[in-house]
């Protein structure tokens, strides 16, 4: 919020207050609001939800107490006297009405619940939302900040990263930036007496900081003249590294750090912002050069410039260097809100479960409604009476109205309270799921309050207003009076049914998709086995590890080391691990037709594997061979695996693929030893998780391209992963202790967090339709229990007329599975719509896909059926003498 | 003599006007040394219980002290020798029971 809407806020605040009080004290406490605003911020940091919980408070409190007072005393002046009789009357309403629902705790303890639950899961997804889309994220101006990146349609890449020589003329060239800078992240083994630590590093050009508008907490940033390729080494320390490991201590300034044998020196310690933008222990210049499409780019947009015209601009940049820069006819530049590019696939799945919990709350208003009325019209003596006295309907309307809102008001307290709890969980998960960029806070503030308290006054109105004002007590309406007016009541109530079961059956089906959806892609064969998997990484200092063959020693060692360990089933590595990262290569086949211009070459997902990689993973050879201990070696052993995929990507769909010779990049080589045989062809295993298509990918033996990185993957022996950790990071140690194993994990989990997301909300959206469907079966229950005691008269007189128990109760049900048919009709009707809005959030199942409405169809069928059942019986059981007697 | 005590938050802000005129900002931050802190007198608790000691007569609104600048136009308040005579009894009370309550806690006793 901005300062003036803070002081518009603390205004409007202190217009609740009497005149006389207002207008003595009114400026000033407004003005100590702020100044406690801003003193709580100087010495806190931003206050968040704790701070505005005072506020209101303290001004609603004191406020209502100051009216009270007034109306006791007698306000002075003119314009004091209607205020006066107001809130005098508004108090005694308050009392009035409390007093009536402690007669009733029942129903004042049903309402209550029903609010309660409406507003808990409104309040928990609209934190998750709101944290996700509305909350301002934590660094300056940040509505200005864009990504930076491009895409390559030919390639089959809507992002491939930023390439140096492209930012270098993006930076020198745009107008509409104010600054831009590109970054990328990596880790180094920081050596010491105490033994190798893995840190993780930015490494970013010189002007992030100004992108970001940080400024160091100690030191300085590295300048210009450091951030060229071949500049002095320096790191900046995060501010958590620093506290960690160095106490905190203003000293370290100048002293050095050993990182992969290589010293660096600390020029200066990060603000806390800059760990949002990427976890990291230190910041480095990136001092850029080389090829390739790797970096992440941020910019901040010029004032008053859009991300489109500065797209605009860079596009008109990227394409007039083509003379020099070929590819860039494939490039193009994409520049895209921060916000939009990290979570605006959410956008839609986030709003759907914002909707969801709308409709859960529309349910429990309906539900409440329903007990308003049945309430309302068991009153309907009382109030003809007081009305018969000579109270206006203004006033009785006013009463129920009041009743209402205490108890919507509870609710809305209970309500957020849960939901406040039931959110804290989300966002727990959420962060241990590490599923959104650092800079993503669920922070408690005024927008959420304020929207907690508006629907929760919202829905109050809805339940309360609309029985309020069907209650018309005409004079004389008693007794006598009520089965002239019963037949409307009684159609109110059934509206309010069907509405019921519509609502829920939207949800019902929207839950029941998404957890087929899920279901069915957790039992999606992922094309190798996820179980008993240890996964870790590691990476050499290049000052140790030189050439090829020393890197490819390291990693055969390593292997040998645990395939000797006796937990271990089986060990191998790679460049990369199935669901973990990409590296995309270009081939081309010796043999295949040149692609024309326009048709893209797609990217392909190049691994580079020690030998063992396929057994150890489970990964299935469709044709061919896996590689052997001398594939690679030397150039007569030129030889590479592909998977289903390249072969119908790259050769045609090829029934025997075997033979074929392919090489890497886009143009056939010169070479003749540059071709690899393809010796085996693998089945397609989902790289990328279950929920995306696989790209066509290439295998090659580590003998001839040995990475100084690597992930190591080792099978359990007993099939629990956990239980292998402690000797496999032990065995890493012993075969070099500078190189220690990072990021262990187990394949399970990796699988299981490529499908969190999915999971989470398909679970939320399942809760949501449960609780749905119980409050549907408990209003119709309710309903139909009511309108069965009101037609008690007219079934006793049937039946004293000889109308058999049978014919009774089926007169009971099918009116009240009529408007249940209507209600699910209408919802089925309405779900369908809505399913058909959830595009990319369902896989594998189609948004009509029968099943799910069948099953919907017939449970609430099923559950309504009994709800209406249970009250008819005892309706048909009824003494109908007993009855017309009592009467 | 009074035998029951009025409330906390009055009692301080009295207590702050001991020493001479203040506006509301200046009873707040005095009340927060008075008590190390503990009491934070939020804006309408504050205001509200100004207007209610105004209105029982034991404080009264006054012009600016000469030597403060004016240029917030803040309201002032004093204590009136109610005021005075009511902080002073209080006193006492909070002595009587303080001596009784040390007493109990004392050893020995």
């Amino acid at each position: 919020m901005s300062p003036d809407g803070r002081r518009r806020l603390f205004r409007r605040l202190v217009a609740l207050f009497p005149p006389t009080l207002r207008r003595k004290s009114g400026p000033e406490m407004a003005r100590m609001y702020e100044a406690m605003y801003d003193e709580a911020r100087r010495e806190r940091g931003r206050p968040g939800f704790g701070f505005w919980a005072r506020v209101l408070w303290d001004a609603g409190r004191h406020a209502a107490a100051a009216w009270v007072a007034a109306s006791r005393t007698g306000a002075r002046g003119p314009d004091g006297r209607r205020g006066e009789t107001m809130i005098r009357s508004i108090a005694s309403d308050i009392r009035f009405a409390s007093r009536q629902l402690t007669r009733h705790p029942l129903y004042a303890g049903m309402v209550v619940l029903l609010v309660a639950v409406g507003i808990a899961g409104n309040a928990a997804v609209f934190r998750i939302f709101n944290g996700m889309f509305l909350q301002p994220l934590p660094f300056a101006e940040a509505e200005r900040l864009v990504d930076l990146d491009e895409r390559a349609d030919e390639w089959n890449l809507d992002f491939t990263g930023m390439a140096w020589a492209d930012f270098q003329a993006w930076r020198e060239n745009n107008r509409s930036f104010e600054s831009m800078a590109v970054f990328t992240s990596f880790g180094r083994n920081l050596a010491d007496e105490a033994g190798a630590e893995r840190v993780s590093l930015v490494a970013a050009t010189h002007d992030l900081d100004d992108v970001l508008r940080l400024q160091p907490l100690l030191g300085r940033f590295f300048g210009p003249a450091e951030d060229v390729d071949g500049g002095a080494r320096v790191v900046m320390l995060t501010e958590a590294y620093w506290t960690d490991r160095f106490g905190g201590r203003a000293d370290v300034l100048g002293s050095a750090l050993t990182l992969n044998g290589e010293p660096y020196e600390i020029i200066g310690v990060l603000p806390p912002e800059a760990e949002l933008l990427q976890a990291a222990d230190m910041w480095t210049p990136l001092q850029g050069s080389g090829s390739g499409w790797y970096l992440q780019g941020l910019g901040r947009l010029a004032d008053g410039i859009d991300a489109a015209v500065a797209q605009e601009d860079l596009t008109a940049i990227h394409k007039g260097m083509l003379q020099e820069r070929p590819v860039n006819r494939i490039t193009t530049p994409v520049v895209t809100p921060l916000r939009e590019r990290f979570l605006g696939g959410n956008r839609l799945g986030a709003g759907l479960l914002l909707g969801a919990v709308g409709l859960l709350l529309l349910i429990a208003c309906a539900n409440i409604a329903g007990l308003v009325l049945a309430r309302s019209f068991s009153r309907a003596d009382e109030l003809a009476v007081r009305q018969a006295l000579g109270a206006r309907r203004g006033r009785l309307v006013r009463q129920l109205l009041t009743e209402s809102l205490l108890l919507g008001m509870a609710g809305g307290a209970v309500g957020l309270a849960v939901g406040l709890a039931g959110s804290n969980l989300l966002v727990d998960l959420l962060a241990d799921a590490n599923q959104f960029p650092l800079w993503v806070r669920f922070d408690l503030d005024a927008p959420f309050l304020a929207f907690v308290l508006v629907v929760t006054v919202g829905a109050t109105a809805l339940f309360g207003l609309i029985p309020a004002l069907r209650t018309q007590p005409a004079p004389g309406a008693g007794a006598a009076g009520r089965s002239s007016t019963s037949r409307g009541r009684r159609r109110a109530m059934q509206s309010l049914v069907a509405a019921q079961v519509g609502l829920a059956a939207v949800l019902l089906v929207v839950g029941g998709l998404t957890v087929l959806d899920v279901r069915r892609l957790a039992s999606v064969d992922p094309g190798f086995r996820v179980d008993g998997l240890l996964t870790f990484r590691y990476s050499l200092p290049s000052n140790r590890y030189p050439d090829d063959d020393s890197r490819f020693t390291y990693a055969a060692t390593l292997l040998e080391r645990l395939n000797a360990l006796p937990d271990v089933e089986a060990a191998t590595s790679a460049n990369l691990m199935p669901l973990f990262d990409h590296q995309g290569w270009f081939f081309t086949v010796e043999d295949a037709p040149p692609r024309s211009q326009d048709e893209g070459n797609p990217v392909v997902l190049m691994r580079g594997v020690m030998p063992g990689y396929f057994e150890a993973l489970g990964l299935e050879l469709a044709r061919g061979r896996t590689f052997d201990d001398f594939d690679g070696r030397d150039e007569t052993r030129r030889v590479a695996i592909v998977n289903e995929e390249f072969v119908r990507s790259h050769m045609g769909g090829d029934a025997d693929p075997l033979g074929r010779r392919i090489a890497s990049g886009t143009d056939r080589p010169e070479d003749d030893s540059e071709w690899r045989t393809v010796v085996g062809v693998v089945r397609d295993a989902r790289h990328y998780g279950v929920d995306t298509d696989m790209r066509p990918g290439v295998f090659l033996p580590q003998q001839e391209l040995a990475f100084s990185y690597g992930q190591v993957a080792v099978r359990a022996a007993g099939g629990d992963p956990d239980a292998v950790v402690d000797a496999v990071r032990s065995a890493a140690l012993d075969v070099d202790p500078e190189v220690p194993p990072y990021a262990l994990t187990t394949m399970a989990d990796r699988f299981d967090q490529t499908l969190f997301t999915r999971t989470a909300s398909a679970w939320l959206f399942a809760l949501f339709a449960g609780v749905a469907l119980l409050l549907a079966v408990a209003g119709i229950y309710g309903v139909i229990s009511y309108a069965v005691g009101q037609r008690r008269q007219e079934i006793s007189i049937r039946m004293a007329m000889g109308a058999e128990r049978v014919s009774v109760l089926r007169s009971v049900v099918v009116q009240g599975m009529t408007m249940v048919g209507l209600g699910l009709v209408g919802g089925l009707v309405v779900a369908v719509a809505a399913a058909g809005r959830m595009g990319g959030l369902l896989v594998d199942v189609s948004a009509t896909e029968p099943t799910v409405y069948i099953v919907v169809a017939v449970t609430l069928l099923a559950v309504a059926a009994v709800a209406n059942y249970v009250p008819a019986r005892r309706a048909a059981r009824m003494d109908p003498m007993g009855v017309l007697r009592g009467e | 003599m009074i035998n029951s005590p009025i409330k906390p938050q009055w009692f301080h802000i009295l207590l702050a006007l001991a020493e001479g005129p203040l506006h509301g900002y200046g009873i707040q931050r005095s009340v927060l040394d008075q008590t190390d802190d503990a009491m934070r007198l939020w804006p309408a608790m504050l205001y509200r219980s100004l207007a209610t000691l105004e209105e029982e007569g034991l404080i009264v609104s006054v012009e600016a002290p000469d030597e403060e600048p004016d240029d917030e136009r803040r309201q002032y308040y004093a204590l009136t020798t109610d005021g005075r005579l009511r902080l002073a009894a209080e006193g006492e009370l909070l002595a009587r029971w303080g001596a009784a309550a040390r007493q109990a806690g004392a050893p020995g006793a």
